[in-house]
Parts: C-alpha cells; sequence; structure tokens
C-alpha cells in the first residue's frame, strides 16, 4: 500500500491521567501514513490502549489529565476537534464490546445503525450501510437478536459492525478478536484485510504476537509509555530488547532455541523454510 | 445475558401496526376514564373494550397469565379490607360469627378492583402491542430530543442489564466461597461484597459507555433522521383527538353530575 498523506502523527507526546503519578505515555514520536496497517504491542501498562485514547482525542478530552506534544489526526491538530466531530472520520472499537453497544437499541441491525444516524445519514445511505457492516462483521445471521443476548464474541463483532458502518478513515482497534475463538479472529482479520485493502488505514493493538506478525506490515513495540521498535515484524522482534520486554512469536521463540542463523523467522511460512534449511 | 424490559410480543394484529402515539392516547385515556367513571356498569363497559382489543392482538392468554398474578390478591385484599373495615359499611352481606361483611365496602373493593384491573389491561395491552424502542422513536419524530429519546430507551433496558450484571457477580463470589443463602443475618452479609462490585462496575460501565457514544457520534449537532416510518391515517388521528377529548369531557360530565 502506497503512503501518500499522514492519517496519525504524534510529536513528543507525553500524558499522564489526571492525579496519576507517572506519564501513561512519555516522549512519543510517530507517524503513521494514511492506508498503512499498524500494529501495537507491548506489556501491560505499556501505553497501548492511552495510544488509542489520544488518537480518538478521548484524552485529554474525556479523561482530562496533562497532554504535551502535538497529535494530529487526518491533518486536523487533535485539539481544534471535538469526539464527537472527529467520530465521523475516526473509529475505535474499545476492550470490552458490552460497554461499546449503545444500550438502548433492541435489534442488532438497529444497533449497527446507530452511529450512522447519528450522523445524521440518510434512511437509505444507513440501511446499505448496515447490511454491509453486518455482512463484513459476519452477524447478518443475527440481525433481529437483542443486543444483550449476543456472546462475547458476537458482542464482540457487533462492535466493529456499529464502527464498519460510519466508514472511517483511521480504525483504532484496542485488542479486536480479545474474546474471540480461532474461526472467529481469523474472520475478523480477513474483514481488516479487505478494509486496508480499500485504503482504511488501521492502528490495532494486539498481544497474540503470532497474529500480529501476520498481518500487519509494522510493528510498534511499547514498554512503560515508551515506543521501544517501530518496523517491520522481522525486524522489531529480532531485537533484543523487544524479546526480552515484550515477547516474541513462537517461531522466533522456536528458532532461537534452536540456534538457526539471523534474522529469526516471525511468521509461520518464514519459519518452516528456515527449519526446511537448517535440517537440509 | 438479559434481553431488555420489553414485554412485546410478536403479532400483525391491526393494533400491533397502529401507531405508537394512538396506543399510548389509548392507554392513558381508558385508565383515566376507568378511573372518572362513577359506576360499576360504565367501569365494566372500558374493561370489556379493552378485554376485546386484547384478544383482538392475540394477547388474551399472555395477559391473564400476567393480570391473574397482580389482580387476584390485589381483589382479595380489597374485599376483605373495604368489606370488613370501610367506615362508611353501614348494610350487613353476611357475617362470620361475630365478623360482619358488608355491602357498601363490597361495592367499594369492587369498583377498585375494576378499575385496576382496566389499569392493568390498557398497560398490558400497550406493553404486548408495542416496542419500547417505537415508543421512543415515535417521540423523538413528535420533536423530543435524541438526548431524552436515548435515556428513554435506556432506562428501559437497564434494569435487565443491572440484574444480569448482579447475577455475574453472585456466582463469581459464590465461587470463592460466598454464602449468598441462608439465615436472614448470613445475606446481610453477603450483601455487602455484592453491591460493592455492582456499584463499581456500574460506574466504570457508565464512563465507558459515555466514550463510546461520543466515538459514535451520539450528540452532533445535525438533524436527526427518521429510523422509520410509523403508519398513521386519519382515522388514527381522529381516535387520537377524541380520546384525549374525552377525559377531560369525563371529569367536566362528573362534576355536572354524571352519576
Amino acid at each position: 500500500m502506497e503512503v501518500s498523506s499522514t492519517a496519525l502523527v504524534l510529536e513528543g507526546v507525553c500524558y499522564a491521567y489526571e492525579e496519576a503519578p507517572r506519564e501513561a505515555v512519555s516522549d512519543i514520536s510517530l507517524t503513521i501514513g494514511e492506508g498503512e496497517w499498524v500494529g501495537v504491542t507491548g506489556p501491560t501498562n505499556a501505553g497501548k490502549s492511552t495510544l488509542c485514547l489520544l488518537a480518538m482525542g478521548l484524552a485529554p478530552h474525556f479523561f482530562g489529565g496533562r497532554l504535551k506534544g502535538k497529535v494530529t489526526v487526518l491533518a486536523k491538530d487533535s485539539r481544534s476537534v471535538s469526539v464527537i466531530e472527529r467520530s465521523s472520520e475516526v473509529g475505535l472499537l474499545f476492550q470490552n464490546p458490552f460497554t461499546q453497544v449503545s444500550g438502548a437499541r433492541e435489534r442488532v441491525d438497529e444497533e449497527v445503525a446507530f452511529g450512522p444516524e447519528c450522523h445524521g445519514v440518510a434512511r437509505p445511505e444507513v440501511d446499505a450501510r448496515v447490511e454491509e457492516a453486518m455482512g463484513l462483521a459476519g452477524i447478518t445471521h443475527l440481525a433481529a437478536r437483542h443486543p444483550m443476548e449476543l456472546s462475547g464474541g458476537q458482542l464482540q463483532r457487533l462492535a466493529l459492525a456499529g464502527l464498519l458502518a460510519m466508514r472511517p478513515r483511521l480504525l483504532l482497534l484496542d485488542e479486536p478478536t480479545s474474546q474471540l475463538d480461532p474461526a472467529g479472529t481469523a474472520a475478523i482479520f480477513q474483514v481488516l484485510d479487505g478494509l486496508h485493502r480499500r485504503g482504511t488505514t488501521i492502528v490495532m493493538v494486539e498481544h497474540r504476537l503470532e497474529t500480529l506478525c501476520e498481518v500487519c506490515p509494522r510493528v510498534v513495540a511499547m514498554v512503560a509509555g515508551r515506543v521501544i521498535a517501530d518496523g517491520a515484524p522481522e525486524e522489531v522482534f529480532n531485537i533484543e530488547k523487544v524479546q526480552e520486554r515484550v515477547g516474541m512469536p513462537v517461531f522466533t521463540r522456536l528458532a532461537r532455541a534452536r540456534a538457526l542463523p539471523r534474522p529469526w523467522p516471525v511468521r509461520l511460512r518464514d519459519a518452516a523454510s528456515a527449519f526446511a534449511k537448517s535440517i537440509a | 445475558m438479559a434481553g431488555g424490559l420489553s414485554l412485546y410480543a410478536e403479532g400483525s394484529s391491526f393494533l400491533h401496526r397502529a401507531h405508537p402515539l394512538t396506543k399510548g392516547v389509548l392507554m392513558l385515556s381508558a385508565v383515566a376514564l376507568a378511573f372518572i367513571a362513577p359506576s360499576v356498569g360504565w367501569v365494566i363497559a372500558i374493561l370489556l373494550l379493552l378485554l376485546a382489543l386484547v384478544t383482538a392482538a392475540g394477547v388474551l392468554r399472555r395477559l391473564l397469565t400476567v393480570a391473574l398474578a397482580i389482580l387476584l390478591p390485589l381483589t382479595l385484599l380489597l374485599l376483605a379490607v373495604q368489606g370488613f373495615a370501610n367506615v362508611n359499611n353501614r348494610t350487613e352481606a353476611f357475617a362470620l360469627g361475630p365478623i360482619v361483611y358488608y355491602r357498601e365496602g363490597l361495592a367499594i373493593a369492587a369498583l377498585a378492583a375494576l378499575r385496576i384491573a382496566c389499569l392493568v389491561c390498557a398497560t398490558f395491552l400497550f406493553s404486548f402491542t408495542t416496542r419500547p424502542a417505537d415508543i421512543a422513536e415515535a417521540l423523538m419524530q413528535r420533536g423530543l430530543s435524541p438526548r431524552m429519546g436515548y435515556v428513554v430507551q435506556a432506562a428501559l433496558q437497564i434494569i435487565p442489564q443491572t440484574l444480569d450484571t448482579a447475577g455475574r457477580i453472585q456466582d463469581a463470589q459464590r465461587a470463592r466461597g460466598l454464602e449468598t443463602e441462608g439465615s436472614l443475618p448470613r445475606r446481610a452479609r453477603a450483601y455487602l461484597p455484592l453491591m460493592l462490585p455492582l456499584v463499581l462496575s456500574s460506574l466504570v460501565a457508565t464512563q465507558e459507555r459515555a466514550m463510546a457514544l461520543e466515538v459514535r457520534g451520539f450528540g452532533l449537532a445535525v438533524k436527526r433522521v427518521a429510523r422509520f416510518d410509523f403508519a398513521d391515517n386519519t382515522y388514527q388521528r381522529v381516535l387520537r383527538w377524541l380520546l384525549a377529548v374525552a377525559v377531560p369531557g369525563a371529569i367536566v360530565a362528573r362534576v355536572v353530575g354524571w352519576r
């Protein structure tokens, strides 16, 4: 995907939540081009979710606290645009899908329509978007169900469909498949791949490193509020500091344990060929 | 998980298809008229009309199941209290040893019970044939702000959601050995470990949901687009006006001597 302009730029960003003793993110500078698919990973309290909140504008708008530096989202300074206004171009999927649903709709299809309706989208267009978003998220068969009757995985798909119906240019996903089974996870990543091909920028927080390496052409590794590595997955997970503090995909660990020559593979297909070579 | 506070029963009767406001005005007027009407005969007429509508909507069996559970104990209580203890009791109906049951009390209890039956029938007729989301939508189409519309819709969902969360917390606490059943002191001791996580999780969920609503553009200053058009026609509009006018009309009639 050719990167033409920037979707998200953080310049020397430091942010601390109100009354927090330390900064949640410290001195982050990051440029994400439009159309990129970037995976963000790191241990607990690395600042990954805060990064999403900053990009959406919820921090500091909603949480208060101290923000230093500059956050530019789709060429607009985060301080100049409210979260509600930004929601027409940027979508954020929260970790907990239960709180992402509006809590006011009695049917899944009506829930998906909530966002476009809030934006005053014309009725036929809303219907078309709802149908498309439910199809992409694989929940068309659940259209008549009550959102609160869905399982965690189904709710996660519903929350994603609700965002897709708003057709955002920048999609911020905070662990989008945390409640999905392997088949559901694969299906969602297929959807995201389709969106990525259509030009949607995706910033995705993910703990499953194997999955991250398979789908994201670029990975940002964070620890204690700082970016410690940024680049292609095979570069990032071959850095000693990342391996120690963030972890590494199981293939990389195996290759390291078998003392294969560097760089160690991070994807299944690369691992298969590396091990085949070593056996040969 | 909990489904919602909706009692709506799927159906395609003319009442299911009627405009929510028509059904709302019908419910309110029927209840008001039942309480304004001066005699048992009038109240029975209103009750019979409501039961006919309930039957036409195909929800009679469902109504009887729910309504009897409410009305039966209430009616027995009214009959006992009024028949034995009303201060206006004069004429003996029958005696149980030293305890006398009076006709005046019986008449008062019957009128009160019939009025409550009208209230229950009208309310359930409305609830069984109208989805809560349609009520809010119809009100928003008549000028209610989207924020208030959201409040109406969310309020109808929040109780079952909270009960669901409470159930999950109770299960989790039981799994950790908390005794939630047994004697009153034991249950009282279990109250705090159940309530504290419920209140805290509700507060967190409220904060997260507020954020999620903003992220979806809730509150954006745009012209609201109607989700769907309700079937409405001149007959329904005339009926709504007639029912609405009937209530003050009945009050005036009572004042000038309707007995």
